[in-house]
């Protein structure tokens, strides 16, 4: 099997997958279909890992090639093709592993649901959804994918569609990912007019040549080409990877079964983003102004959303506010041109955070599907699979050094601090207090869960147990590179320029050098994470965490009526659902209102609509009349034509 | 003028007549008829023009084969033809009309290419043969549309066939096979029985 | 003539012998086993698939046979390879309707294939001789196929407007050839294709004899103000033959309009091209108009014919490679797409009724929800909803006759469609918001099924993939 029906074969056998689980699922049956589909992720799985071991260890070079020309006009080519290179290869393996350990997961997880076949067929969809946006070559896929994960998302989040709740907040994800998506488009749609053609290498090759070059959208105006492009296609990022301000349909994507959280929500789509940037690494930096305004987006979200989690009472909606902070890091990474930096946590996030959802979707399992907090405690005892690798995930996230999160972060911080690009001192701020943040958070949840006297019911707590194999498994191999892979992969993958043939820094931009002459080994940075004030922010989190959490519960209802108003406006998510809400839904309704009044009943459909259907109606009547059945009508209507064509097209020459 | 000239109007004049009265007298059997004589008219122009082959398969095939079925038919199925042409008045200005701009157009056409003299083609050597001319042209040249030719009169053989050939459940028809088979026993049956006027 | 010649045309001299073959065998078959002659007559298509596959020239490859009477091209390889499958899809939903209507007889099947025979020889004719010939063979078969149902009134007198109106323009027809070959002195269309630019004071002449060719072009294809036999042959044909005519007949149209027009008297193309624009423009006016007014969906269909060879029409009027391959792609998919949508209406149909009319297609997304989808997919597809293969085969047409200059004429086209959308998706509405009128279940033969499933699909997938039909739609036409 040569390496491109390999690659063929990785999106192509989750698709199979989907297909034979969703349309023939009374055929296959509840087993049927997650044995098909886990099959088809494990294959894909394992056929990533050989790229991937191809692509870094044996020196695959650089794939790039068209797989099928879907259409060609006027010298544009809209093609599906692959371009493997190191970047891909790290997002495949990625993808097919949490996908994998996701699909494992939900045996468990799903095992009463009615939509138990359907759940799988959708996240087989998704799974081959994300390979292709992640192997993309060119735009038109990459927005294929980009897209296509959008849909999946959206039937997931809102899976148990009889839930209002659920249904709302599909629709909410949907129409602000909408938002994204137009200004995404429209940053396609430039690449198009500026550059001439939607293939990567092309475009990039083509971007010096339009770097100086300046467009004016509204007339007086000039703005750098290069500016907008990126900046539109970032706010498409910013919709699919949940940034300040269009970040408010995550926390409601909750609603979703837990499984899809982990894989969707936190590990695998929201990055498509960050990877998006990194991808699109040669056009950024042709945009200073793009970068700072990435950068700015990013240290905001990284900072206010963590600070949001705190006052959070849903288990899941803890995970989803830390998600979104993450994600703000790894926006500032891109922002201060570290993209290799930016994967890198990608990659850490990506396995400690599917971990913590799964392990905050077990400790439902064992509640019967409740979600608050103030319900739980103790739980540590009744199941300590889940408790430890929860812990072993927070201490990830929170960057305990050794834990891959510590390597990921670390560096963030560091890249902020030696940027020289303007504006990067407030980033450095905001994701040095993000870390008190999310230690802050994070251990509020372990505590209030896991920990402390129970105030779970009676009944449910004599229901509630260790979660079965097929849950604790997945946990149990997500914990271990949660623990380790930043260890072993930091040095390689930032230092070693694995990702050197994907991304491209410019010199000017470049921070890292100066980073690597302090960097000596993963050891020793980790004993260095020790000493640093980042560790020491962290361990301020923490301590605040056990005192008021575990010792001292009456200080966080103390601190909550003390700073009564902080409290409301952390609890109201600082008022963006409202402003959304009463500012542009209800201006845009009563727009609307008054335009389909005025313009489209009077007009389009009086006139245009029913006028018009009346004249073809009657136009359809006439020639009705022509079809008389007569057999000499009929000839002699040829004949008549054939003299009027004669006439026109010979006596009249 | 020459007698080759006579004998091409003669026949032509009674072609055309021949052609007219095909399509205008009443009776369908007398129209049959015409269309015998303007074959054989035509045929006759034919032998002038040294096709005598082509002449002599016209008359063979069409007046004697053809025409003698059409006769046939029109005869068997006695078809009243007066309420056919009842339309024909009311239809016939505007039809004139048109063929009327048609000839005119076709005219025209013919009027402006010029009279140009056409050359007389030269007479065909001592011992030419018109039979073998044809025969190389249809089975060398055009032997390939000649076969599909063969294959449209099978196809219209077989639709012929399709069409009129169909066994009705109903109808009633004799085996002499059986008829010849049958046994006394089948058909008569004897009944012994006393004679009435016995007991009195 | 030599084995080489003989070899050219294999797959007509098999396709010939076969149809003899299934003629004779059908004889001794018996009624209860006439399903031998159906699977006789649709291996003749699978081996004629297969010869033709073997023996087929590369792009831009010609060769001539029979005294240069038949071309062996790129063109009619791919043309022919359609025409079989068109036909093996129409036998296999022909045999459910003709077993339910008691038309189940060998002479379809035979007559069929020398109809296919007849197109192909159109395909590959390469004489004026042969193109009339086919054409002959072809029309001969189909009048007698419409005919087929002796018992139906409307039958006979739908095979009897055809064949009389198809000999009015068959004459038509043979009257313009004679006039280009009185002009030119030559048969071949190569040789009067060159004959053309000597005969240059005949030119008054020649587009007279044009003219009546376009005609018997016009009318073979259905154009206004020649489709007058269309509806009435469509809604009086018993269905499978309406399924026949509505699809593979349009590949000889194709074939027919590119060797007479193209091959023959391109140097004509100024003139023929104003004559072409006329008929597209009437035909895609008056074909959707009156496609509204319909009830009866076979003459729905009927209309809507008349307006999509208006479209084909479009890309042959552009006159250049990428207009005649529009045109070739538009012609294939519309076969596929009628073949699809007639097969929709024998499913419908129960033993002895016809369902023929729209109201018969009302809540069938309830009674057969998958074959509602397929319906949806072939409707869509006809009214050229993007993604699906009718989209791209309208955006070629259009693409070819603006880069032919005529704006108008594709703004024109695009409005008619837009009116056309209007009765393809109404059935669409029936069949999704209406209640069924019936609850009778949906029933049919496994390879009924199978094929027409295969068929819907093959609107999205060819869609999605429409590259590659395309694509050897252009390598057809490579010089």
């Amino acid at each position: 099997m040569n390496i491109e029906t390999i690659l063929l074969l990785i999106p192509l056998l989750p698709l199979a997958g989907c297909l034979a689980a969703g349309l023939l699922r009374h055929q296959v049956g509840r087993a049927g279909a997650h044995w098909i589909t886990i099959l088809a992720v494990g294959i894909s799985f394992a056929l990533s890992a050989y790229v991937a071991w191809e692509v870094f260890y044996n020196d695959l070079p650089v794939l790039n090639y068209s797989v099928y020309a879907w259409a060609i006009t006027d010298g544009i080519r809209f093609e599906i093709g692959f371009l493997v290179d190191s970047l891909t290869a790290l997002m495949m393996v990625v993808v097919t592993f949490v996908s994998l350990m996701v699909h494992i997961y939900t045996i468990g997880y799903m095992h009463d649901d009615d939509g138990y076949q359907r759940f799988f067929a959708y996240i087989n969809l998704f799974t081959f959804a994300m390979l292709m946006l992640v192997m993309a070559n060119n735009f038109l896929q990459l927005f294929f994918g980009w897209e296509a994960v959008g849909v999946v998302s959206y039937l997931l989040i809102g899976f148990w569609f009889k839930k209002d709740t659920a249904v709302k907040a599909n629709l909410k994800a949907f129409l602000v990912n909408r938002v994204g998506d137009f200004g995404f488009l429209l940053g396609i749609a430039a690449v198009l007019m500026y550059m001439g053609s939607l293939d990567y290498a092309e475009v990039f090759a083509a971007t010096p040549g339009v770097e100086d070059q300046t467009i004016s959208i509204f007339p007086g105006i000039e703005w750098s080409l290069m500016t907008f492009i990126c900046i539109c296609l970032f706010i498409g990022a910013m919709g699919k990877s949940a940034q300040v301000p269009l970040h408010v349909w995550l926390p409601d994507s909750m609603e979703g079964p837990t499984p899809i959280s982990a894989l969707i929500h936190a590990a695998t789509m929201v990055t498509a983003g960050i990877f998006m940037v990194a991808r699109l690494s040669p056009m950024f930096e042709a945009s200073d102004m793009a970068l700072t305004f990435v950068m700015i987006i990013g240290a905001i979200t990284a900072l206010f959303m963590g600070m949001v989690g705190i006052v959070q009472n849903d288990i899941k909606r803890v995970v989803a506010y830390s998600t979104l902070s993450q994600l703000g890091y790894m926006t500032v990474a891109l922002g201060v041109s570290a993209y290799s930096v930016a994967i890198f946590h990608l990659m850490t996030h990506a396995f400690f955070k599917a971990l913590l959802f799964l392990a905050a979707g077990s400790v439902i399992i064992a509640l019967h599907h409740k979600q608050d907090m103030r319900e739980m405690g103790g739980l540590g005892r009744i199941m300590p699979v889940t408790a430890i690798t929860a812990w072993l995930g927070s201490l990830a996230l929170i960057g305990f050094p050794f834990f891959s999160g510590f390597y990921s972060k670390d560096l963030i911080i560091e890249a902020a601090r030696y940027s020289d690009r303007a504006g990067s001192t407030f980033a450095w701020i905001c994701v040095m207090l993000g870390v008190v943040i999310t230690a802050l958070y994070t251990f509020r949840m372990l505590y209030l869960t896991f920990h402390g006297k129970s105030r779970t019911d009676e009944e449910t707590l004599s229901h509630a147990h260790e979660s079965p194999l097929v849950v604790t498994v997945p946990l149990v191999l997500l914990a271990i590179p949660s623990v380790i892979i930043g260890y072993f992969t930091v040095e390689p993958l930032i230092f070693g320029g694995a990702l050197a043939d994907s991304i491209t820094i410019r010199t000017v931009n470049d921070t890292m050098i100066e980073i690597a002459d302090k960097f000596h080994g993963p050891a020793a940075f980790g004993f260095h994470g020790f000493v640093t004030p980042v560790f020491w922010l962290a361990m301020l989190g923490v301590a605040i965490a056990t005192f008021v959490y575990l010792f001292r519960p009456d200080i966080a209802n103390w601190a909550r009526t003390r700073f009564h108003v902080i409290w409301k406006v952390l609890d109201r998510k600082y008022g963006f659902d409202e402003l959304y809400q009463n500012g542009f839904a209800a201006g845009g309704l009563k727009l609307a209102d008054g335009l389909s009044r005025g313009g489209d009943r009077t007009v389009i459909d009086g006139w245009l609509v029913n006028g018009s259907a009346h004249l073809v109606g009657r136009a359809a009547g006439v020639v009705r009349r022509f079809q008389s059945g007569f057999l000499y009508h009929y000839a002699f209507a040829m004949i008549i034509g054939l003299v009027a064509i004669v006439f026109a097209f010979v006596s009249l020459r | 003028m020459p007698l080759t000239e006579i004998v091409f109007y003669l026949f032509g004049g009674i072609l055309i007549l021949a052609a007219l009265s095909v399509v205008t007298v009443r009776n369908p059997v007398f129209a049959a008829l015409f269309l015998v004589l303007a074959f054989f008219s035509a045929a006759c122009i034919w032998l002038l023009l040294e096709a005598e082959f082509l002449a002599i398969v016209l008359v063979l095939v069409y007046v004697g084969a053809v025409m003698v079925l059409f006769l046939f038919v029109v005869m068997m199925l006695d078809i009243n033809v007066a309420p056919l042409k009842e339309g024909f008045m009311r239809y016939l200005p505007v039809g004139v009309l048109v063929a009327l701009a048609m000839a005119v157009q076709m005219f025209l056409v013919f009027w402006t290419r010029g009279s140009a003299d056409q050359p007389m083609p030269d007479p065909r050597p001592e011992g030419y043969s018109h039979t073998r001319e044809l025969g190389e042209a249809l089975f060398i040249d055009y032997l390939y549309p000649f076969e599909i030719a063969a294959v449209i009169l099978l196809v219209a053989i077989i639709a012929a066939i399709t069409l009129t050939h169909r066994r009705r459940p109903d109808t009633k028809y004799q085996d002499p096979a059986k008829q010849v088979q049958v046994r006394r026993e089948e058909r008569v049956r004897l009944v012994k029985m006393k004679s009435e006027g016995g007991e009195s | 003539m030599t084995l080489a010649e003989l070899q050219l045309a294999l797959p007509e001299i098999f396709v010939l012998s076969m149809a003899c073959v299934v003629l004779m065998a059908d004889l001794f078959i018996s009624d209860q086993r006439r399903g031998l002659t159906h699977l006789l007559a649709c291996a003749t298509l699978v081996f004629a698939i297969i010869i033709t596959l073997n023996l087929r020239v590369a792009p831009g490859e010609v060769f001539f046979a029979f005294s240069e009477t038949f071309i062996r091209d790129r063109f009619g390889d791919v043309l022919k390879l359609f025409s079989y499958l068109v036909l093996l899809a129409v036998f296999v939903y022909s045999k459910h309707y003709l077993r339910q209507f008691n038309l189940f007889k060998g002479e379809f099947y035979s007559l069929s294939l020398f109809a296919l025979l007849g197109v192909m020889i159109m395909i590959s004719a390469s004489s004026m001789l042969t193109l009339y010939l086919g054409l002959e063979l072809l029309s001969l078969s189909t009048y007698a196929l419409v005919a087929l149902n002796r018992n139906s009134m409307i039958g006979s007198e739908a095979a009897m407007k055809y064949f009389i109106l198809g000999s009015l323009a068959s004459g038509i027809l043979l009257y313009g050839m004679s006039l280009i070959y009185g002009a030119t002195g030559t048969l071949e269309l190569a040789a009067i294709s060159e004959g053309l630019t000597m005969a240059a004071g005949e030119s008054l002449l020649v587009s007279f004899g044009l003219v009546f060719i376009v005609v018997g072009i016009a009318f073979k294809l259905g154009a206004v103000p020649f489709h007058m036999w269309i509806p009435d042959v469509y809604h009086g044909a018993p269905l499978a033959i309406t399924l026949f005519i509505g699809s593979l007949p349009k590949l000889a149209g194709l074939a027919l309009a590119i060797r007479m027009l193209d091959n023959g008297l391109g140097g004509l193309h100024g003139d023929w091209q104003g004559m072409l624009l006329v008929l597209a423009g009437l035909s895609l006016v008056l074909g959707n108009f009156a496609a509204i007014a319909q009830t009866n969906i076979k003459r729905m269909l009927a209309y809507s014919t008349i307006a999509h060879m208006g479209f084909m029409m479009l890309g042959i009027l552009a006159g250049t490679p990428e207009g005649y391959a529009a045109a070739m792609f538009y012609a294939i998919v519309y076969s596929i797409m009628a073949a699809g949508a007639f097969a929709m209406v024998i499913l419908l149909s129960r033993a002895g009724v016809e369902a023929e009319n729209l109201d018969d297609f009302k809540g069938l997304a309830r009674r057969s929800p998958w074959f509602a989808f397929m319906m949806l997919m072939i409707m869509f597809s006809l009214a050229g909803v993007p993604v699906f293969v009718g989209f791209f085969a309208k955006w070629q047409v259009i693409a070819a006759v603006l880069q032919a200059g005529f704006v108008w004429m594709a703004v024109l086209a695009v409005l008619t469609a837009v009116v056309g959308a209007f009765y393809y998706i109404r059935v669409v509405k029936l069949m999704y918001f209406d209640e069924p009128e019936s609850d009778e279940p949906i029933t049919a033969p496994v390879d009924f099924r199978a094929v027409l499933t295969v068929n819907g699909l093959a609107m999205l997938g060819l869609g999605l993939f429409s590259g590659a039909l395309i694509t050897l739609c252009v390598n057809a036409f490579a010089a």
